[in-house]
């Protein structure tokens, strides 16, 4: 099965790591298809790949298209190119990389190689792989050597004489591995685990801090999860505003019509639509931001400041037992400064935990100018009132003056109404109440807010 | 054209445009692959002057299309200039009537005028928008699509033709390719994520704020009248007031403001009464001014 190595050229090897870097790339989420890969291959016969900052350049400036995914790419090629080989020239690295695998190993016994290492990687904990490369590929072969798994191709694999191994080896099946066949197992099983904790570990991070369970986020989660956020929020947008445009006209203008074909002797050449007005979400949101200390307000806030980012007319206002107005806050300060000047803010009095009635009546009775037939109102709260007046009466008069009210929990649904909640005397005058307990649920729901609308 | 990335940047700093070699390898790479580059950046870091000086370097005729929201083809592409093609046909109307004189039928008189009409859609009557302009261009030319972010979708897309081929379709005509491949350069200020399509056909090119050492060059010949001490000091300032969480981060263009403001006053050193009376150059935010001047002592320290 072995195929003639000779046949592939020096080029073809160093295609080999770019495709491979490429690869490392896609996998920690940067979308890199086959058209960015042949601007690279076309890209850099131009310049001279000995200049780091000149090729790094051409690598970013071919590849990564999403300036958000720049410091993932930094952050790649950093590792990819630099720790490979030490200070040897990046030539070097290009050349020498794949050649001994591809002498030494079929293609066969390259993957079955890949999946037991693999296993190996599978099977031990993340702190295990701190050691050195040498003495990692020495128990992995030690691994494979006494485990059945190893097989036939495991046998002719480690029995093998490496061609470049000087002429008369003994052949005893006990001798040692030839240094080539060490060494190029340890470059695989680096490649691999560098592929693995790169690429891999960047998206799977992103996955688990978005499907995470807001109540259970640690502080520094929240803090690492603010980039996200805003990648996230500007993805939506941009969804949205595709979205938004394709209704974009409307009937004929004939004021306008006439108006701008008068200069043709009144002969409507130019027809014009009068523009279907775009329809841009007012949303209010109220976000409850008791127990202050619960890293779920905080939370809650952040989804506050991105919807107030994505959308031009939205004002948000923050309650325990009273309620206030941030909007000009979000608007002025970076969200992280706003946060915590929210929390520092005396107009709050602590203590009581949060007041959904008399919230409400404060908001009818101050900000009711901010309620049209235009408005979705956006409630993030829990529901759990204390035990004191739900304020029912301005409840209902909030969902008179809006289009919509929908009332997002972060409890599971079978909590609601556990204990001092009370979301089901609020239900019946939702629109809706539903569940969002992390930010996947949050950026559905914002999805079908839009297709509702006509 | 630029016969390398060092004469990229050398050829560029002779039109007063100091660029870092991560720019200079694009702007090279592009014109080598005949790529249009899309420049990203935070406002005011010199994304449109990037394009400008480019121009001027490889003189190149600049034609500059103004994105904004509801800019269509007819604003961008061409237009039917339907005034003249109506004068015309009521001049050449006695010309008109001679040629359909011996049709016997009205059908005739149809199907002959409709073998004419080539005439009154031809490019005689076409009033050409920045990008056919550059497109049809004699010479070569250099198209600055500023702030595409600022365009609807529609146009977006529209774009992706001529990005890929440097051609248009006139439907009355057919399809225009450019004698000149047009260098393209579109900047945008993140306003909204460029599409996927867009992406593919552009290299890509993030603009940061400079580092230290870059600004200071960009300082000392923009405005050379601040001496070389007081600019030291100005940049470290800048580059101090950018590591703190404010709203807006003060650009270059801002640097340059302040630099030439300073100079006015005869500032020979930047000491913190200066700094806190003349900060309004640099910062757009009530709430960012607040912060800065809270935390004056730790950034200048005279």
């Amino acid at each position: 099965m072995m195929y003639d190595k000779s046949f592939i050229s020096e080029e073809d090897k160093a295609k080999a790591v770019f495709f491979e870097f490429a690869e490392v790339l896609k996998k920690a989420g940067v979308d890199i298809s086959i058209v960015e890969i042949m601007d690279m291959l076309h890209a850099l016969p131009f310049i001279s790949i000995a200049e780091k900052e000149i090729f790094k350049q051409t690598l970013a400036t071919t590849l990564v298209k999403d300036y958000t995914d720049i410091p993932i790419f930094n952050q790649c090629f950093e590792e990819y190119f630099q720790r490979k080989k030490g200070n040897d020239s990046l030539l070097d690295v290009y050349t020498s990389h794949t050649n001994a695998e591809d002498f030494i190993f079929s293609q066969e016994e390259k993957s079955f190689l890949e999946s037991l290492i693999d296993d190996f990687l599978e099977s031990h904990p993340q702190s295990f792989f701190k050691k050195s490369n040498e003495y990692l590929t020495k128990i992995l072969i030690d691994e494979i050597q006494s485990s059945e798994a190893g097989g036939a191709i495991g046998l002719s694999l480690f029995n093998r004489r490496s061609r470049f191994a000087s002429g008369g080896a003994d052949d005893s099946t006990e001798q040692e591995l030839s240094p080539q066949v060490f060494e190029a197992i340890m470059g695989m099983l680096r490649r691999r685990m560098f592929e693995r904790n790169m690429g891999k570990a960047i998206k799977q991070r992103e996955e688990y801090l978005l499907n995470k369970y807001i109540y259970q986020l640690k502080p520094d989660e929240i803090k690492e999860m603010r980039e996200l956020i805003k990648r996230f929020g500007q993805k939506m947008k941009n969804r949205i505003s595709l979205r938004k445009k394709r209704v974009k006209h409307g009937t004929i203008d004939i004021k306008r019509t006439l108006r701008r074909n008068l200069q043709y002797g009144g002969v409507p050449f130019k027809i014009f639509h009068r523009d279907r007005k775009v329809d841009r979400p007012q949303l209010v949101v109220m976000c409850d931001i008791s127990s202050s200390v619960n890293q779920y307000s905080r939370f809650m806030l952040l989804l506050t400041y991105t919807l107030q980012s994505l959308f031009a007319k939205v004002r948000s206002f923050a309650f325990i037992s009273n309620l206030v107005e941030i909007t000009d806050l979000f608007r002025e300060m970076d969200p992280e400064r706003a946060l915590n000047s929210i929390f520092n803010d005396t107009n709050f009095t602590y203590g009581w935990g949060s007041n959904y009635g008399n919230s409400f009546n404060q908001f009818i009775h101050n900000y009711s100018d901010a309620l049209t037939h235009k408005t979705t109102v956006l409630i993030l709260g829990d529901a759990r009132n204390n035990n004191q007046d739900p304020g029912l009466d301005s409840f209902i008069k909030i969902k008179e003056r809006s289009r919509n009210i929908y009332w997002l929990n972060p409890d599971r649904k079978h909590l609601w109404d556990w204990s001092d909640s009370i979301a089901s005397v609020y239900i019946p005058h939702c629109t809706e109440m539903r569940e969002v307990k992390n930010f996947l649920d949050l950026s559905n729901f914002i999805d079908t807010l839009f297709i509702q609308k006509k | 054209m630029f016969n390398s990335i060092e004469d990229t940047i050398q050829q560029l700093e002779k039109q007063r445009y100091i660029c870092s070699k991560e720019i200079a390898t694009t702007v090279y790479l592009a014109l080598k692959m005949q790529k249009p580059i899309l420049v990203e950046g935070p406002a005011g870091v010199g994304k449109t002057d990037l394009g400008k000086c480019i121009a001027q370097a490889l003189g190149y005729e600049l034609i500059r299309l103004q994105c904004y929201e509801g800019l269509d083809e007819a604003k961008a592409l061409y237009e039917w200039e339907y005034a003249k093609q109506l004068l015309y046909t009521q001049i050449l109307k006695d010309k008109l009537s001679k040629i359909l004189e011996d049709q016997a039928t009205l059908k005739d008189a149809v199907n002959k005028l409709s073998t004419e009409e080539d005439v009154f859609f031809s490019e005689k009557f076409l009033v050409a928008r920045p990008i056919l302009k550059a497109i049809t261009n004699k010479t070569p030319s250099l198209l600055l699509i500023d702030e595409i972010d600022k365009s609807d979708s529609e146009f977006e897309a529209f774009l992706l033709e001529v990005l890929s081929d440097f051609q248009v379709t006139i439907p009355e005509i057919g399809t225009i390719t450019a004698v000149n491949k047009p260098f393209v350069l579109l900047t945008s200020n993140n306003a909204r994520e460029m599409s996927d399509a867009l992406k593919r056909r552009c290299l890509h090119l993030y603009i940061d704020y400079p580092t230290k050492e870059l600004e200071e060059q960009i300082v000392k010949l923009k405005v050379p009248e601040c001496g070389n001490y007081l600019i030291k000091e100005i940049i470290n300032t800048i580059h101090e007031i950018r590591k703190l969480p404010l709203k807006k981060d003060p650009s270059i263009s801002e640097t340059l403001d302040w630099a030439k403001a300073l100079a006015l006053l005869g500032c020979e050193v930047l000491n913190r009464n200066i700094a806190i009376d003349t900060l309004n150059f640099i910062l757009k935010y009530e709430k960012d001014i607040e912060l800065v001047k809270k935390n004056i002592n730790t950034i200048i320290v005279h």
